[in-house]
């Protein structure tokens, strides 16, 4: 059985439809990676994913069905979540922030900060800054730790790099392939940017306006001639 | 001038107090609870009645007063704030409607003339020749004393982080396994402990009549438009200047131009910085 398996989903903001007929599994261990263009609906299908949106169809976790839970249920259950734009608390320092990441798992915070400081060495150092006056690389950092404090299962990870440098995205490659490397940490990841999803995932899903037009493993999407000239580049 | 400083320093208390209830509501929820005053008003009849009509302790009727604001915060939240959810004019309008309609059940069941609260704290001290009252000596160090706590409250504990996240990413805090309704709760809850305590200790220094709610309910407004901000301490700033601006042009100007200052201080504030003095709303 997959750790994560999404059957059928279709998600509306109001009236209208974002996702249609998604489908996908993710297996324990795995990194599995989601591109698409802007607005193909990579952010709603977390959301979605998260209860944040009002969808239809079927997402379980571990085989317990998702969808009609709230967003503190399904943290509970074990989904730790790095949105786009970090959502971050921006007059609490990075400590704070974290703790609040906390709150679910009050038992393993000393572990989790553990984890978060050995990943983020820079958040260690910047614990008592307040998070509006960080750089967006930082402030990355700060949500993807949020996320490790609610001692997650499955790690999703919504477009980590936009706006950010080269040095800084590839940092934060390694650091998601450390963690997934020495925790087993599954992590499901969206990404624009091809080339940072390519190195750190093994299997990919093309989503196109809502629906999942492909999927398979980066050599696999390469050789397929269409794809590559739009996504890859080459 | 240590008699303006001591006045003002008692009134600010008393202020900051008053304020803070209302501008947590304003910060986590993001409405102006315009029955706030009627917690205040709630709580010092509360107390008048179980105190001097029954005769029961004060400790006692402290606490009654305090679980009567608890009721209010969550019986206005449950069935008032959380189904007109979304919609702020609805709820600041409803809200200054239930506090008209407290005022009119108050004088059906207590008449509409006014009573003299015993001091909490009865006895005078002198100081620089003026007479202060031990009873506002108490109820500014009580006011403190319950600022301090619910400063470590907000900033110390998981509770506490999870008001301040959701006051400042409804979505952050959500993600971090906060569930906002809940917390909205605790927020009423508190809120209105802190109205009816406020509202004991105002009586105290003043009377309980059925209009006592809305002289608290404007100096609370002016704190958050003066001070822009749910802060605590933001609020303890904002309301000693209002504090020491009423003693002072009582003092020095005209004692009937008391609350004309804190309104004209609440125009300039909207005219020239809109978001106020600090620029932030969240907690």
């Amino acid at each position: 059985m997959a750790l994560l398996e999404i059957e059928n989903l279709n998600a509306f903001y109001g009236m209208a439809q974002s996702l249609h007929g998604v489908s996908l599994s993710v297996e324990e261990g795995d990194i599995v990676g989601i591109i698409g263009p802007n607005g193909a609906g990579k952010s709603t299908l977390f959301d979605a994913v998260m209860g944040m949106v009002k969808t239809t169809g079927s997402i379980r976790l571990n085989g317990s069905e998702l969808t009609a839970l709230k967003p503190d249920q399904i943290v509970r259950l074990g989904i730790g979540y790095a949105p786009e734009r970090a959502h971050l608390f921006p007059y609490m320092s990075v400590r704070d922030n974290l703790l609040v990441g906390a709150f679910t798992a009050r038992g393993e915070i000393e572990p989790n900060l553990d984890l978060v400081h050995s990943l983020f060495p820079v958040l260690m150092e910047r614990r008592k800054q307040e998070t509006s006056t960080q750089s967006g690389g930082e402030r990355q950092m700060v949500s993807l730790g949020r996320a490790l404090m609610t001692s997650p299962k499955l790690l999703l990870v919504d477009e980590p790099t936009i706006g950010l440098a080269p040095k800084i995205c590839s940092d934060i490659a390694a650091a998601l392939k450390k963690l997934n490397e020495e925790t087993g940490l599954t992590i499901l990841i969206t990404e624009q940017n091809v080339n940072f999803a390519m190195t750190l995932a093994r299997y990919l899903y093309v989503l196109e306006t809502g629906e999942i037009r492909t999927r398979g493993t980066v050599a696999d999407l390469q050789s397929d001639e269409e794809l590559n000239r739009a996504y890859f580049g080459q | 001038m240590l008699q303006v400083l001591i006045q003002g320093l008692l009134l600010s208390g008393l202020y900051s107090l008053i304020a803070v209830g209302f501008t947590l509501i304003f910060s986590v929820g993001r409405v102006l609870n315009l029955a706030y005053g009627a917690y205040l008003m709630m709580g010092a009849y509360c107390y008048f009645y179980v105190t001097q009509t029954l005769g029961i302790p004060k400790p006692i009727g402290f606490v009654l007063a305090a679980s009567v604001g608890a009721m209010a915060g969550v019986l206005k939240y449950r069935f008032l704030v959380k189904p007109l959810k979304g919609d702020h004019v609805a709820v600041e309008i409803s809200t200054l409607i239930l506090a008209v309609v407290i005022q009119a059940g108050i004088v059906f069941i207590f008449n509409d003339s006014a009573k003299v609260l015993h001091p909490i704290v009865p006895g005078v001290i002198w100081v620089g020749g003026a007479a202060v009252t031990y009873n506002m000596v108490a109820a500014t160090l009580a006011s403190w004393a319950i600022l301090v706590l619910l400063y470590l409250f907000v900033r110390r504990t998981h509770t506490g982080r999870a008001m301040q996240a959701v006051s400042m990413d409804a979505k952050g805090a959500a993600l971090s396994g906060i569930d906002p309704d809940k917390v909205n709760m605790i927020t009423w809850v508190i809120s209105g402990i802190l109205g009816a305590a406020a509202g004991v200790f105002f009586a105290s220094y003043t009377q309980v009549n059925p209009s006592m709610w809305v002289a608290p309910l404007i100096i609370a407004v002016a704190v958050v438009i003066v001070g822009g901000i749910g802060s605590i301490l933001g609020t303890l700033v904002v309301a000693h200047i209002i504090g020491f601006m009423e003693v002072i042009s009582t003092t020095f100007i005209a004692a009937e131009l008391r609350g004309v200052f804190t309104m004209l201080l609440i125009i300039v504030v909207l005219v020239m910085m809109p978001k106020g003095l600090f620029g932030r709303e969240e907690l």
